[in-house]
């Protein structure tokens, strides 16, 4: 078990951005989690992307962080997409009916050209 | 102090009243001799010695070491004066001695207007030479003497003089080594003592925290289920931890016309806040029921009410919802709602023809599209209606059932609860359902890791409310109270 977990800047489309999310998320991780992508929020990165191809673990403490980054997203007039979401998440994004609210992409090309391809996209 | 007052009526009033102790400082030398806790103590083979080597030096019969305390002067070493512990506090001698700051040398006590009126002088022993310097303290406390007798006068040099306040300095050295010491053990004795109470104040504490969470555990829960005619309820509850206060919840409730309320669900968190949604929930629910039909609207209730609170979106559940409509057939017309929990599970006796492995119809109860309660404003919530006919039962459970470890490793799942309850008859009635359940969590090689709050009901077929009471009502009500599994 990782006592880290990262979120890395892979790349960015004006106020688009990818960001690689690797580790597992807990109980533990999760509050960094969320205040690391807050802070891209805050600086501008309004519509984010969550790559979680490098999730591991993720229980509900990393659900609850993954809302509290969307409500983040929503208050900053942005959005938040997730993608390449592993097989264990995805169920319990379907489970709890998240999957409904957060736009999911099987890559983050996919989400990528789906946020470019969206009317509001600059 | 008598014998001093008489004697000074002979003459010689200056030097006798030199030799009256003055209070206060007679106050601060006995908190000293306190200090150093010697008196009374046994002999010691250090003060044996100094006694010893002051004889040897000054060729004399006796020697002693001296502490002198308010109405006696006891012997912390006497050589030459076997079976001696202690003689009275009289003046002349060592009494006169400890009022002096330098050494007291009487060569001939007959000749000393004082001392020749000591018993030690009048007495059978008969002393005649006495010499002492008094063990003096850093801070100038008189604390006794080291002192040598002959019973022949004499006369000493000024370097024998030095050597025996050497020896009181040396006395007054090995006092200050075992004050030290005596110091230390307190110490250690003190911190020992220190730290036993607080460990015995920090299991207080743990009993009495853990006391309160149960208490507060029990007022989450309902003391038990109530009697439904026509129902057969069971339900269990296990916290992870009897110092966590478990975010699962349920309960079962009256509404109007006739109706049942019903719900179980699970705080995403643990301890204190988990538990105060876990009450806002309840509240909340078993409220909102109290003005709707539609399980969908209360479950929205929820929602809003749960956003409303101060954690707004940071605080979340998942539950199901349900109202219960006693129907004309002996069962019961269930309309249920979930708000992202896993599904329930509605169990039918198979026909025999399907196959000996498989005694129950399993099928999964999850309305699509139910969505976390408390998470995002305008969340949707799903909702599906079951018939609940005699001889069948329904199983909600929180997480905690189906992410329970197997011994492969791998989590329970809903895969391997399905199988569970395929194998099992169904028409043995919740109460069984709940014992064989807890007892396949118990057969895991880690039981549950997390809470788990189980909640069945069943519709007795009426053969079988007839084999259970004979007549009347048919309800069942089977409550495993919180935390008693570990």
């Amino acid at each position: 078990m990782t006592d880290d977990i990262e979120l890395t800047l892979t790349a960015t489309h004006g106020p688009a951005a990818v960001g690689k999310v690797t580790g597992e998320i807990d109980l533990h991780t999760a509050p960094g989690l969320r205040t690391r992508a807050l802070e891209l929020i805050d600086q501008g990165h309004h519509y984010l992307i969550l790559d979680l191809s490098g999730v591991g673990y993720c229980d509900s403490a990393g659900l609850s962080a993954l809302i509290g980054i969307w409500h983040g997203a929503q208050d900053a007039g942005g959005s938040l997409a997730l993608a390449a979401i592993p097989d264990r998440l995805m169920r319990m994004l379907t489970l709890t009916g998240v999957d409904n609210l957060l736009p999911h992409y099987p890559s983050t090309a996919d989400a990528l050209s789906a946020h470019q391809g969206a009317p509001d996209a600059v | 102090m008598l014998e001093q007052a008489s004697a000074s009526e002979d003459g010689a009033t200056d030097k006798r009243l030199h030799l009256v102790p003055d209070e206060v400082v007679e106050v601060g030398r006995m908190e000293a001799v306190r200090r150093y806790d010697i008196l009374d103590t046994p002999p010691d083979g250090a003060f044996d010695r100094v006694a010893g080597l002051a004889a040897r030096l000054f060729d004399v019969p006796v020697a002693t070491v001296t502490i002198v305390d308010e109405d006696r002067i006891w012997f912390k070493a006497a050589h030459g004066l076997d079976g001696v512990s202690e003689i009275g506090r009289d003046p002349g001698l060592c009494g006169s001695a400890v009022l002096r700051d330098d050494a007291l040398v009487i060569p001939d006590t007959l000749l000393d207007d004082v001392a020749c009126g000591n018993p030690l002088v009048t007495g059978p022993l008969g002393v005649r030479f006495y010499a002492a310097a008094p063990i003096t303290t850093t801070d100038g406390h008189k604390l006794g003497t080291v002192n040598v007798l002959d019973t022949k006068p004499r006369s000493i040099s000024s370097e024998q003089t030095a050597t025996l306040t050497d020896l009181a300095a040396i006395v007054m050295d090995e006092m200050e080594l075992r004050l030290s010491a005596l110091r230390t053990v307190r110490q250690e004795q003190r911190a020992a003592e220190a730290e036993r109470a607080a460990r015995e104040q920090a299991e207080r504490d743990k009993a009495a925290i853990a006391s309160f969470a149960s208490t507060l555990q029990r007022t989450l829960l309902p003391p038990a289920l109530p009697a439904v005619p026509g129902l057969e309820l069971a339900c269990h509850y296990h916290t992870a931890s009897v110092h966590d206060v478990g975010g699962d919840f349920y309960d079962v409730f009256p509404l109007p016309a006739g109706k049942w309320g019903l719900f179980l669900g699970d705080v995403c968190g643990k301890g204190a806040e988990a538990a105060t949604i876990t009450s806002l929930a309840r509240y909340t629910l078993r409220a909102s029921a109290q003005h709707t039909d539609d399980p969908v609207a209360v479950l929205e209730a929820l929602n809003s009410a749960l956003l409303a609170d101060v954690w707004a979106g940071s605080r979340f559940c998942t539950a199901f919802f349900a109202t219960l409509t006693p129907d004309a057939a002996g069962g019961f017309t269930v309309e249920l709602a979930t708000g992202g929990h896993p599904p329930a599970y509605h169990l039918t006796p198979a026909p025999p023809e399907t196959g000996s492995a498989t005694h129950t119809r399993v099928e999964a109860v999850h309305p699509k599209g139910g969505m976390l309660i408390g998470a995002f404003p305008g969340a949707r919530f799903a909702s599906t209606t079951l018939h609940l006919a005699p001889g069948q039962a329904l199983l909600l459970y929180t997480d905690g059932l189906t992410e329970a470890h197997t011994s492969t490793g791998t989590m329970l799942g809903d895969e391997g609860l399905t199988a569970f309850l395929a194998a099992r008859p169904a028409s043995c009635g919740a109460t069984q359902l709940i014992e064989d359940t807890v007892g396949l969590l118990h057969a895991l090689p880690e039981g549950a890791s997390d809470d788990v709050a189980l909640l069945a009901l069943s519709v007795p077929t009426p053969d079988q409310a007839a084999a259970a009471t004979g007549a009347g009502s048919t309800a069942h009500t089977a409550a495993a109270p919180a935390g008693e599994e570990h």
